[in-house]
């Protein structure tokens, strides 16, 4: 298991980052990107068939109008390419600085997206669900839960070390957001056309 | 790191109150009600990250954004901006591109 003992992501105080990581962390981290982009780069010959994506990969390419395919299939047209070039630049990014001892804000945050990418693809895999226990070292899929774990932990660090860049909130944003018409417009129905859980 | 897009100087865009529907047809009616942005809970995204892109992307205070992720996280989903159909897209977009499971409704 990872030792969580050190910051491994620390401001240098000219606005860039030190990373601090031992070098199985770094071999790991230069080594996940490269099978993630080879199944993104697959996608990319066919960007809007939504057939040829599989079901790993789902979560990285949401819908925008799940109950709505006309516009989805517009929305897919205008926005996934886009969106899967964005992930792999992220993955390119991370594989070819995974050795760096200096990260600058955007190469940290395209670290943090890279993270996220591969978080939510093993993540998905595992079928990770919300009130995940101690990992079983019986598991068949061991070393992969540990995997993801040291991703959430080495996200966590990233999340952290960024948010202290965050400039301050824009006045009236927050008066912005709509309160939430709980169960209406929607119907109280999620995306996929199924009940909302209620509330607490 | 970027300053927050798309937010600044922009007044919420919502139906005309007065409207009355022998004035429009019910195609232009429709246009004119706002789209809403929703974001879905899933068990991958940590909270803290979530809170860190409303904050980034929209400009939200830490409190908002928190409270934001908060409902995502306890009731299943919030709406997290709403506006015209073209920067709500916009806005789906960019939360797409963080890993949000991000989708977009009109409002009845």
């Amino acid at each position: 298991m990872f030792r969580a003992n050190r910051r491994r992501v620390r401001p240098d105080g000219r606005g860039g980052f030190e990373l601090h990581l031992p070098a199985p962390e770094r071999e790991l981290l230069a080594s996940l990107p490269a099978q993630l982009d080879e199944l993104l780069s697959s996608l990319e010959d066919r960007p809007a068939d939504d057939a040829a994506v599989p079901d790993s990969l789902r979560r990285l390419l949401p819908p925008a109008y799940p109950r709505d395919d006309e516009q989805e299939r517009a929305y897919v047209d205008l926005a996934r390419s886009e969106l899967l070039e964005h992930h792999r630049s992220a993955l390119q990014l991370l594989e070819s600085t995974a050795s760096a001892s200096n990260l600058s804000a955007e190469e940290l945050e395209s670290w943090m997206a890279a993270l996220n990418e591969l978080r939510l693809v093993i993540g998905t895999t595992l079928g990770v669900s919300e009130d995940q226990g101690e990992i079983d070292e019986d598991d068949p899929d061991y070393s992969q839960w540990v995997c993801y774990s040291y991703l959430s932990f080495l996200q966590s660090e990233v999340v952290d070390a960024l948010s202290g860049l965050l400039p301050p909130p824009l006045p009236g944003a927050d008066d912005e957001v709509p309160d939430d018409p709980w169960g209406e417009p929607l119907g109280g129905l999620r995306w996929d056309g199924t009940p909302v859980p209620e509330g607490p | 790191m970027s300053a927050p897009a798309g937010r600044q100087a922009t007044a919420p865009v919502e139906a005309d109150p007065d409207l009355k529907s022998t004035e429009k047809t019910s195609d232009e009616t429709r246009r004119d009600r706002p789209w809403l942005v929703i974001v879905w809970n899933d068990p991958v995204n940590l909270m803290s990250y979530v809170t860190y892109v409303l904050q980034k992307l929209f400009g939200y205070s830490m409190e908002k954004a928190t409270k934001l992720m908060l409902d995502v996280h306890h009731r299943g989903r919030a709406v997290v901006s709403s506006g015209t159909k073209e920067r709500s897209e916009a806005d789906v977009q960019r939360l797409h591109r963080h890993g949000l499971w991000a989708t977009m409704e009109q409002s009845e």
